[in-house]
């Protein structure tokens, strides 16, 4: 049994499914119901296809909005503020 | 660099289609039978849009309906005869004053300016969601955002879930939720569609001869009152509060009685609406053709008909020939859709009650309070002054839901009846979405420099 | 003795128009404010908002920025533009052999009318702006002026100056009395509207009302912003100037040419304006036309330099590109001052891109001449007489 692909979310391994989006792999890990200190969410998600920006995530250095951005195994994702 | 030349587009092609839902996908299947070259983009891997989002794995079940599931078999069995390949990951960015179609490319990190004949462009809807007190709050989503991830991996949200808004598609939701397993506690409609009166008249017929429509709300609503999840109507969110890791839901219903859900999650939704925020208007060289709900946000059934319909239009003016004359099946949806807004209606003006510190611009997080202040220094502000003086419409959304509910509130508090045109706030200006300065930089075109 | 007040009305609603209507107003003038579409929808709300001495050419219109930066000043000290204007420096840089000269020599004509700079050298910059490029070699930094949006000082100084505005109407013409020395009216879409004073303001509008077309010419300018980037717009504490910057705003120098800078007749030169939100203002164009628009060429033209500058901005999004069709004069310096022949008709207009600068200075000249007053600014090198009306709309 090979291990579940993975990618990193703020140094926490996050595990996704072939073909999921970053969003739909960050939903079921609950990231958008972890605050961070400072009171925002680590995580928020809106509209879902990709129009409103809320869940812009820089992925591999690069600011995308996760829920119209395939997970890729290995990728390091770092939440956005600012 | 292999990469690059890999992800490189055609230099020369006729028509540029933009979107793969069900209108970009009968359109891509007509034009590329047509004999006209064609470059067909998504922002998405893969064509179906938000209403066909299929299961990410391809074999997920799915929660469609089965005129839904009837139209995907359809769409997909023409975009697979036509031989018509979908790019994806690309976004159109809109249309500069050269006349250059702008394509980003996001996996390969550039931005290409095409100069295609002809531009179609299919990019759906967005929804309307109306600001509530804490709507800004984590947790708190759009009903067409919850609904594509519940698409996309077969699973309802973990977690207490609360559906409110307005119109069929929170019924669509939370019936789709049940068959996932996780009913939500409650659906909140603020009309009342079963009131007496509310399907009488023209519009009443307009459904009957349409008895998908309500064999399909029958099916939905007989799931949820299986499961037991009360449809509320005549029932609006006052408010959202945080409280601890959770949300308080307050509402206030018909009979105006106060209640509060404690919920994980709340799923918002007020309509639909075009998305055509910074695309190029309709007309003129290159020929810019809209189709579909970013046209006029009718539903997936009246898209397929006008994607096609685009399609010859686009065809007729490249080639020369008559173009094609408006398509009955979108007239049908029409009054389908009329229809059901007049039964939705709901009962009151939900904006000129919001307290003044509820965010109406997400984005920049400027409040209904920022707006009247504005407004009571002189009522006669144009909807650029309001724009550029009360930050509104001017964040990384570029206005794609603050901007009818500003020019909502707007009409409301000059005591004017309809709102005026969004595009006096938003503008038409390309980038139509954010895009990396590195990407805008790297494609250098031929015909670009 | 009760008299009636004097009234005033302004053509044009952007800055200078605006500025006007705050001095004439505060000056105890009833003042209207007659706009063909809206407030600040011309120039003023499509501007770069550098309230600078920096890039002006030595010479009146130097003198005159540095009393437009002072204007700035007096009007925050006094609360009028509270929050709005942003104190701070502007660098002008310099990246190869060449613009180092063109640097020092622009910075003593710098000195040389009182404003304070400072030299900065490579290292010396490495350390005060760590996210600039390492190509950039020298600065010349301008201390002690600022930024402000055009379209809130517009909006700000219109409520402050209690003004009657008429949006949406259209000026057709002036009438005059017998002698034809005085205009008594102007007649315009809302009918015929009589005042003591004029004030003409109006941007490329004011050209048919001159009889000064061909005087007064179009300039269009690309912008662009970028959404928010807080941690990189923090390490830059003012704003940024290519030193080509200056040599674009001299359509008269050709080294812009041999630079490759000018392409089909437009030119570019490179600012980089950090705003109090985050987010980036990047500019800006010089083109001889006045058809709104904004071109991919011209975009990765500025901001492949800009990346040049600043290699970070690289990685921030792109979410707005417009442009603004400034107000241009032949010979690069604004009219201010009486229409030739009428006493009581004055001008202020063909700012090009320094109106945010010097629009509030500017205001407060109309209002002196309304008066009789000897005017802050000489205005001898501004004097509309300097071009003689070919065909004026009566």
């Amino acid at each position: 049994m090979s291990a579940p692909a993975e990618f990193d979310w703020n140094g926490v391994a996050i595990p996704f499914r072939p073909g999921e989006t970053l969003a739909a792999a960050l939903l079921r890990a609950g990231a958008d119901r972890a605050l961070r200190p400072d009171g925002e969410a680590a995580f928020s998600y809106f509209c879902g296809i990709g129009m409103c920006q809320s869940c812009l995530v820089v992925c591999d250095g690069r600011a995308v909005e996760a829920c119209v951005t395939p997970a890729t195994a290995g990728a390091v994702v770092r939440s956005r503020h600012g | 660099m292999v990469e690059a030349l890999a992800t490189s587009l055609p230099a020369e092609v006729d028509v540029l289609v933009v979107g793969a839902g069900p209108a970009g996908m009968a359109a891509a299947a007509a034009l590329a039978g047509s004999g006209l070259s064609l470059l067909w983009i998504d922002q998405r891997p893969a064509c179906g849009g938000a209403i066909h989002r299929q299961p990410a794995d391809g074999k997920g079940r799915s929660f469609a309906p089965p005129s839904a599931r009837a139209q995907w078999r359809r769409l997909s069995a023409a975009v697979a005869a036509s031989g018509a390949r979908l790019r994806g990951r690309h976004h159109f960015l809109g249309l500069d004053s050269d006349g250059h179609a702008l394509v980003e490319d996001r996996a390969g990190g550039r931005v290409h300016g095409l100069k295609p004949r002809a531009i179609l462009i299919a990019v759906g809807a967005v929804e309307r969601v109306l600001p509530r007190p804490g709507w800004q709050l984590p947790g708190v989503r759009t009903a067409g955002g919850m609904q594509v991830t519940l698409k996309e991996t077969g699973e309802a949200p973990q977690g207490r879930i609360v559906v409110a808004g307005n119109g069929p598609l929170t019924v669509a939701l939370a019936a789709q939720l049940v068959a996932a397993g996780n009913p939500p506690l409650a659906v909140l409609e603020a009309g009342d569609p079963l009131r007496a009166g509310a399907g009488v008249g023209v519009g009443a017929l307009a459904l009957l001869q349409r008895p998908r429509v309500l064999a399909e709300a029958g099916r939905y609503l007989a799931a949820l009152y299986r499961a037991g999840v009360p449809w509320l109507r005549g029932c609006r969110v006052a408010a959202v509060r945080q409280a601890g890791a959770a949300l308080a839901v307050d509402y206030v219903d018909a009979a105006g009685r106060a209640g509060t859900f404690d919920a994980d999650h709340l799923a918002l939704h007020d309509g639909i609406r075009p998305n055509r925020f910074g695309l190029p208007e309709a007309g003129g060289a290159p020929l810019v053709v809209h189709a579909g709900d970013c046209r006029e946000a009718l539903g997936a059934i009246a898209a397929e008909a006008d994607g096609a319909a685009a399609a010859r239009r686009v065809a007729a003016a490249l080639r020369g020939l008559p173009a094609a004359a408006d398509s009955a099946a979108i007239r049908r949806e029409r009054a389908v859709q009329a229809a059901l807004a007049r039964m939705f209606a709901p009962a009151r003006d939900a904006l000129s009650l919001l307290p003044d510190d509820t965010v109406l611009c997400r984005c920049e997080g400027r409040t209904v309070g920022d707006l009247r202040a504005l407004i009571a220094q002189d009522g006669g502000l144009s909807p650029r002054e309001i724009k550029l003086n009360g930050r509104f419409a001017m964040g990384v959304c570029q206005g794609r839901f603050c901007g009818d509910n500003v020019m909502a509130l707007i009409a409301a508090l000059n005591g004017r009846g309809e709102p005026a045109p969004v595009e006096l706030l938003t503008g038409r200006r390309w980038p139509a979405r954010p895009v990396a300065i590195a990407d805008l930089i790297a494609g250098c075109d031929p015909d670009t420099k | 003795m009760a008299t009636r007040k004097q009234r005033a009305i302004i053509v044009g609603a952007g800055i200078v128009g605006a500025a006007s209507a705050y001095f004439l107003s505060r000056a105890g003038f009833e003042v209207k404010v007659v706009e063909a579409a809206a407030p600040a929808s011309a120039a003023s709300g499509a501007a770069d908002g550098a309230v600078s001495v920096a890039s002006k050419r030595p010479g009146p219109l130097m003198e005159a920025a540095i009393l437009g930066v002072e204007t700035y000043r007096d009007l925050t000290a006094r609360g009028v533009l509270d929050g709005l204007f942003a104190e701070r420096s502007t660098f002008m840089l310099a990246q190869d052999a060449d613009e180092d000269a063109v640097l020092d020599g622009h910075a003593l004509s710098l000195v040389r009318s009182g404003v304070e700079i400072r030299h900065h050298g490579r290292q010396d910059l490495r350390a005060l702006m760590p996210v600039l490029s390492p190509q950039v070699r020298s600065a010349v930094e301008v201390r002690r002026e600022g930024h402000a949006i055009g379209y809130r000082i517009v909006n700000r100084l219109l409520a402050a100056s209690g003004a009657a505005i008429l949006r949406g109407c259209r000026v057709d013409g002036f009438a005059t009395d017998g002698a034809a020395t005085r205009v008594t009216a102007l007649d315009t879409s809302a009918g015929a509207l009589a005042a003591d004073v004029f004030v003409l303001a109006a941007g490329n509008g004011s050209a048919a009302l001159l009889g000064l077309a061909g005087v007064l010419r179009p300039r269009k300018g690309q912008l662009f912003v970028t959404e928010r980037a807080a941690a990189l717009n923090a390490g830059l504490p003012g704003s940024l100037m290519s030193c080509r910057y200056l040599m674009s705003k001299d359509s008269t120098d050709r080294r812009m040419a041999a630079e490759g800078q000018e392409d089909g007749g437009r030119r570019f030169g490179l600012v980089i304006d950090p705003l109090k939100t985050g987010q980036f203002l990047i500019g800006g164009t010089r083109e001889e036309t006045d058809v709104h628009g904004t071109d991919l060429a011209a975009l990765r033209l500025l901001l492949g330099e800009a990346v040049a500058m600043v290699p970070a901005l690289a990685g921030v999004r792109l979410i707005r590109a417009f442009s603004g069709i400034r107000t241009a004069t032949v010979d690069g310096r604004p009219l201010i001052g009486r229409a030739p022949g009428f006493d009581n008709l004055i001008v202020a207009t063909g700012f090009e891109g320094d109106g945010i600068c010097l629009g509030p200075v500017t205001g407060r000249v109309v209002s002196e001449l309304a008066r009789g007053m000897t005017p802050a600014i000489a205005l001898e090198p501004f004097d509309p007489g300097r071009f003689v009306p070919r065909e004026r709309a009566a």
